[in-house]
This record gives structure tokens, C-alpha cells and sequence, in this order.
């Protein structure tokens, strides 16, 4: 065999199938005058080079040449082939370059992985946040009494306060100038749940239901308002149904990719990353708070001072429960998986004068 | 390789690597992403020729000869379906279950048509694999079996499961040779049968081994902290279980399968160790995890490896008599007409 690109005495190796019996039979194969010339044990056969299909590289396996008659030649000389063709200048997949080099492998898989971070950083929370506001306001008070439904029946407790403070309170919040007004209900409705103790949270609806033991926690009814900003935000973001949005799209990429090894373990980071979301968001209602406290000429830092009590409380609660744990533990190496910022950075980007 | 009577056993040989496989599938997974999932058709074709093109078998290699178009069909169809019941539950669930009761009425023809589309596609040595099954037996063994199964409390299971396979493999053709399927039905109950009795047996040795642990403090207290060390173990216990079950159950039910099937004179024989088996699972499991799903193409081939090079066939005289089947190619002559029909549903 020679190795000169030009010489046509070039003749490569193969086996000869005629697509109608599993004989096999070995030919050489060398081009002559526009042909393919296959020469055997008593065979001779030539086909025009226009009817026959040369089957693109895939790794090593096996070159197959198929003639639009019929029949086929199987190849395992891949090297002899590639200068069998390069006679007639034959044109190469346009993937075979890529198919078989390690650096565009390297480069293929640095680029998927560089896609999917950006992907989930930035085109994730882009989507779920222009598709949650086009939710309509129907479903979103759909989610939030089934969602108020749930934690009535499992975590919450009627309110011990009376009307006057209730109402007190609902006129306060009603006169709160905010920043943007939305084709939502606000409504405060007021529960107690010892588990939960000094908190408030906000239904996709607009609700916000308000725990006594904040109301009892906060000395100053403008920060009882402050916190009622912050999760007046939440709402306005659509934060929970960005929530759903975001984990529903991570928890489906995730079965895709891992496929059949476990929807279990599928599962798990979802709920992780998920966590890091809510800080995100935790933020966005914060700047909504302070924009709010600004426009009613109240502190913003009001509503780290309240942060701060909440977070106290929440500490002691948990020193009573499990005095074995000692003293508390420091709150920022809790920071990574908890769902909420620090209150101590949060208090820093509100009220920088403090 | 052992002779006798003119017979030699001849073993399939798979000669892909990980490397080569990785190169092509990150590519292809690339322009897969790029596109939108629409280039996933083409790169399931060239998957697909990569695995059959390093099986070989006598010196002779398989082909798969799909059109990436048709795989692309045959995935809209089922987005579409899938899409169509969905939404009809969305919408009341009543529409929803008629349509589920439509589903499950085409779902045996769909899969008949695909066993059509994946064999007429495959060929060897350049003759076409081929699938006769009736469209009426089709019906019987994806629909009226699996529903007496359920009816009877799945006693029938294994019985529904012999016969599915039987018309998979009775009606497969090699040019114009049949495949003949020999695995009885008492095969599938002792599989099925002792694959339960390890089950039940490996969960009651948990519960023993729990209540021992627990009953080493004494009284009241003893009982509760052995409950509350008992619940993890017991999942412990039966997680490693259903993995070592599962093997046993894989590997088992290719041997059974393959091995009681013959391609005109030759058997087929099929050797799959469940303890390697086992270990090729776990491995890939672990190196896919820790690798962020970079292994898969890794693990895809010594997946293959394993299960091809367990298998071989008994040749009695030699594998060059198959001729082809000249009714099967006359009615699959226009491929455009087999194309426009056929769809392949498989992911």
C-alpha cells in the first residue's frame, strides 16, 4: 500500500456484503476513473463514486460503503480509507472534526457547563419572575387559600388580640403610602402559633398573617409596619410563586439529566439551591421595605431593629428547647443554608448610618 | 470458543471505549442544548450507530439504519400525547381519564409499531432484522395480559411478562429467519418468586437485627430508641437489598430470555453475572454523581460491555446461509411509506 495521496494504486481491506445473503466476502477497494473498484475471489465489481455512500466517522468503529444498488462494504482500515477517499477529495461530516478531538470535547464541556450556571444564575430567575407576573390574580388567591387552608389546619391558632388592636393595626397599615399600587387585595389577618412564635409571612394573595407574638415582641407600632413592608414585598415580587416556578424547572432538568439513577437524589439539591433563592429574594423585600418606610417618612432601620428582637426571640426559644446545645451558635455559619440573610448584613445595606 | 457436532460457540464482542464514546456524546449534547432538544433525534441516530457498529459478532458488525427524522416524529407524537393528557386533566379530570382509557387503547399499536421500526432498522452483515408481530396479538400481550395481571392482584405478573416477551422475540425475523422463544412461564414465576422471598427475607432480618439492638437497654426507653434507630436501618437495609434484588432480577431475566431463544439453527446464549452486574450499577452510580453526569457516556459503555460480551450465539455450521427476506423487503420496499408509519416512541 502506498502512501502517496495521488498514487491510485492506493487499495484498502474490506468485506463485501450484497445485502442479500450474510456472505461475507474480502475485497480490496481502490478507485479507478470515477469508479470504486471492489476486487475479490472471483469477483469484480464497480460502482460510479456518485452511487456510493460512505458512512461518517464515529470513533473506530467500522466505515461502512453502501451502494444505491444494494449491497455494502465493511471497512476496519479507518486510516487507509480516510486516504483511499482523499483521492477524490471526498468531503468530510462537518462533525467529524468535533466529534473526535479532545480539545473540542474539553471545549464542548466547559461551554455546557458555563450554559447551565448562566442558565440557572440568570435565565432561571429572569423567566420565573416575567412569568409570575403574568400569573393572573385569580390563581394567585387561589394559592393563597389553599396555602392559609393547610397551615390553619396544622400550624396556626386562632389570635388571642382584641378587635381595637386588630383594627389599630389595620388602620395603620391601610394608611401606609407604598411604593407601586397592584391590582391585589392587602389584608392582614392575625393567628397565633406558639411553634412559630414571633414572625409574620405573606400569602401569594396579599394576605399577611400577622402572629401575635410579633405584635406583643414589637414596642413601637412602626415596626410592626416595617415588617408588614418587607413582606408586603414579597408579594409584590411574586416571590412565592417564583419559588414554585423556579423549583418545579430545577426538580424537571434534574430527572431529565439524572434520568433513571434517582428521582430521590434529584430532589435534594433543588431544595438546596432553593434556599439560596429566598435570600435573593429576602433582599428584594427589603429594598421594597425601606422604599416604603422612606415614602411614609418613617426609619428603614426600624426594621432591623424588629429583625434583631425576632431573631433574639428565636434564640432563646431554641436555648429553652435544647439547653444541651449550649449557646447559641454563631449566626454566620449558618448563613450558606439558611433561607435567611444574616439580620447583621441585612441591617448593614438598610441603615448604613447605624 | 469449543467445537462440537459442527457446533462453535461464538461470543458477541463490543469494542467501544469511553473515551471515543465521551467525545461524540458531549458534542452531540452540546448541539442537542444549542437547538433546543430538536438535534437530539440525530444525535440518538449516531448513539445509537456508535453502540451497534462496535457490536460485532463473527467478524461481521450490526447496523442501525434510522432516520433522525422519523425518531424526531415519533418524539412529537409522544410530547404531543403526553402534552394532550395532561392538559385534559387540567381540565376535568373525567376528560382526563377518557383520555388516559384512549391512550392505553392505541398504546399496543404504538408499541408494535416501534418494535417494527427499531428491528427493520437494525441490520447484520447487511441482511435487515424484521418484525412480524400481528397488530391482534399486539393488543393481547400489551393490553388484555397486563390488565388480567392487575385484576388477579398481580398473580398473573410473570405470566403477563412471559408473554410480552414472547411476542417481542417470536415474531422477530433475521432476512428469513425467525427467531424461536423458548422461556416458560415457570421460568418468570421462580424469578419473580425468589425475588420477593429475598425482598421480604432481607427486611425481616432488618426488623430482628433492630429489635436486638433495641433490646439491649432496658425498659420503656430501650423500646423507643430502638424504634428510633430501627426506622433508618430498616431503609438502609432494604435500599441495599433492592439494589442487590434488582441485579439479581436484571441479569436473571436476560439470561432467561436470551438464552432460551434461538435464531433459526443457532441458539442464543446469554451469561450476565449479577455480581458484576451489581458492581458495573453502584460504580456508575457513584462516578456519575461525583462527576456531575460526566461519567454517563463512561457508564453507558461498560453497561454495554458487560451485557453484549455475556452474550453469544451456539453456530451450528456457520452464520453465511441467512438470506433475505424478499416479501419482508417487497412490503418495506417504498421506505417512505415504512418511515411515514413508522415511529419510533422510545427515549
Amino acid at each position: 500500500m502506498s502512501t502517496s495521496p495521488s498514487d491510485a494504486s492506493i487499495q484498502v481491506a474490506a468485506a463485501y456484503y450484497d445485502g442479500q445473503t450474510t456472505a461475507s466476502r474480502a475485497v480490496q477497494l481502490s478507485i479507478g476513473g470515477g469508479d470504486l473498484l471492489l476486487r475479490g475471489d472471483a469477483l469484480e465489481l464497480r460502482w460510479p463514486l456518485g452511487e456510493v455512500h460512505v458512512s461518517e466517522r464515529l470513533g473506530n468503529t467500522p466505515r461502512l460503503l453502501t451502494f444505491s444498488g444494494g449491497g455494502h462494504c465493511e471497512v476496519n482500515d479507518q486510516a487507509g480509507l480516510v486516504q483511499l477517499l482523499a483521492q477524490v477529495g471526498a468531503g468530510r461530516h462537518w462533525l467529524d472534526g468535533l466529534q473526535h478531538s479532545l480539545p473540542w470535547a474539553l471545549t464542548a464541556m466547559v461551554v455546557l457547563l458555563v450554559a447551565f450556571a448562566a442558565a440557572y444564575k440568570y435565565l432561571l430567575p429572569w423567566g420565573a419572575e416575567e412569568l409570575s407576573m403574568r400569573v393572573p390574580a385569580s390563581m394567585l388567591q387561589k394559592m393563597g387559600d389553599s396555602t392559609l387552608e393547610t397551615m390553619d389546619e396544622y400550624l396556626l391558632k386562632p389570635s388571642t388580640l382584641d378587635a381595637a388592636r386588630q383594627q389599630q393595626l389595620n388602620e395603620a397599615y391601610a394608611a401606609l403610602k407604598t411604593p407601586a399600587d397592584s391590582q391585589l387585595h392587602y389584608k392582614i389577618i392575625y393567628r397565633s402559633s406558639p411553634e412559630m412564635g414571633a414572625n409574620a409571612f405573606a400569602l401569594p394573595n396579599g394576605t399577611i398573617v400577622m402572629l401575635d407574638g410579633l405584635v406583643e415582641l414589637a414596642q413601637d407600632d412602626n415596626e410592626i409596619l416595617a415588617v408588614l413592608a418587607h413582606e408586603r414585598g414579597h408579594v409584590e415580587r411574586r416571590h412565592a410563586m417564583r419559588m414554585v416556578l423556579q423549583s418545579s424547572v430545577v426538580g424537571l432538568v434534574l430527572a431529565w439529566y439524572v434520568g433513571d439513577v434517582s428521582s430521590l437524589l434529584a430532589t435534594a439539591p433543588a431544595i438546596i439551591m432553593q434556599a439560596k433563592y429566598s435570600r435573593d429574594m429576602e433582599r428584594e423585600a427589603d429594598v421594597y421595605a425601606e422604599q416604603t418606610m422612606r415614602a411614609n417618612g418613617l426609619s428603614p432601620c426600624l426594621l432591623g431593629t424588629i429583625l434583631d428582637k425576632m431573631e433574639a426571640a428565636y434564640l432563646a426559644k431554641m436555648k429553652e428547647k435544647h439547653p444541651e446545645a449550649g449557646a447559641a451558635k454563631d449566626n454566620s455559619a449558618m448563613d450558606y443554608l439558611s433561607s435567611h440573610p444574616a439580620t447583621k448584613e441585612r441591617m448593614r445595606l438598610m441603615c448604613p448610618d447605624k | 470458543m469449543q467445537e462440537q457436532f459442527g457446533q462453535k460457540n461464538q461470543s458477541f464482542e463490543f469494542t467501544g471505549s469511553g473515551w471515543e464514546y465521551f467525545k461524540i456524546w458531549i458534542v452531540n449534547l452540546l448541539l442537542t442544548i444549542v437547538t433546543l432538544g430538536i438535534y437530539s433525534a440525530w444525535a440518538k441516530v449516531r448513539r445509537l450507530q456508535y453502540f451497534y457498529r462496535n457490536t460485532r459478532l463473527d467478524g461481521g458488525s450490526f447496523d442501525f439504519h434510522g432516520t433522525p427524522q422519523a425518531i424526531l416524529k415519533g418524539r412529537l407524537i409522544a410530547f404531543g400525547l403526553l402534552l394532550g393528557y395532561n392538559a385534559a386533566f387540567e381540565y376535568d379530570p373525567m376528560i382526563g381519564l377518557g383520555v388516559a382509557a384512549v391512550l392505553a387503547l392505541v398504546m399496543p399499536w404504538l408499541l408494535m409499531r416501534s418494535l417494527r421500526f427499531k428491528l427493520y432498522n437494525s441490520s447484520y452483515r447487511g441482511l435487515r432484522f424484521g418484525f412480524a408481530g400481528s397488530t391482534g396479538d399486539s393488543y393481547k400481550a400489551f393490553l388484555l395480559y397486563p390488565l388480567l395481571a392487575m385484576f388477579t392482584l398481580y398473580l398473573l405478573a410473570p405470566l403477563a411478562h412471559q408473554r410480552i416477551k414472547r411476542y417481542q422475540f417470536d415474531n422477530s425475523r433475521f432476512g428469513n429467519a425467525s427467531f424461536s422463544f423458548g422461556a416458560p412461564v415457570k421460568g418468570f414465576y421462580i424469578l419473580y418468586l425468589s425475588s420477593l422471598a429475598v425482598m421480604i427475607g432481607s427486611v425481616l432480618l432488618a426488623v430482628a437485627l433492630a429489635m436486638m439492638m433495641g433490646s439491649g437497654a432496658a425498659g420503656a426507653a430501650g423500646i423507643v430508641s430502638g424504634l428510633m434507630l430501627a426506622g433508618p436501618f430498616i431503609m438502609l437495609v432494604m435500599l441495599v437489598a433492592m439494589l442487590v434484588v434488582s441485579s439479581l432480577f436484571s441479569a436473571y431475566m436476560q439470561n432467561l430470555v436470551w438464552g432460551n431463544t434461538a435464531l433459526g439453527p443457532h441458539r442464543i446464549f446469554s451469561h450476565v453475572s449479577a455480581r458484576r452486574l451489581l458492581w458495573v450499577r453502584v460504580s456508575n452510580f457513584i462516578g456519575t454523581v461525583l462527576t456531575l453526569g460526566l461519567f454517563m457516556p463512561f457508564a453507558a459503555v461498560r453497561m454495554a460491555r458487560l451485557q453484549i460480551e455475556s452474550m453469544g450465539l451456539a453456530v451450528s455450521g456457520d452464520l453465511s446461509g441467512f438470506v433475505a427476506d424478499q416479501q419482508l423487503n417487497a412490503t418495506a420496499a417504498g421506505e417512505e411509506t415504512a418511515e411515514m408509519f413508522d415511529v419510533d416512541i422510545s427515549f
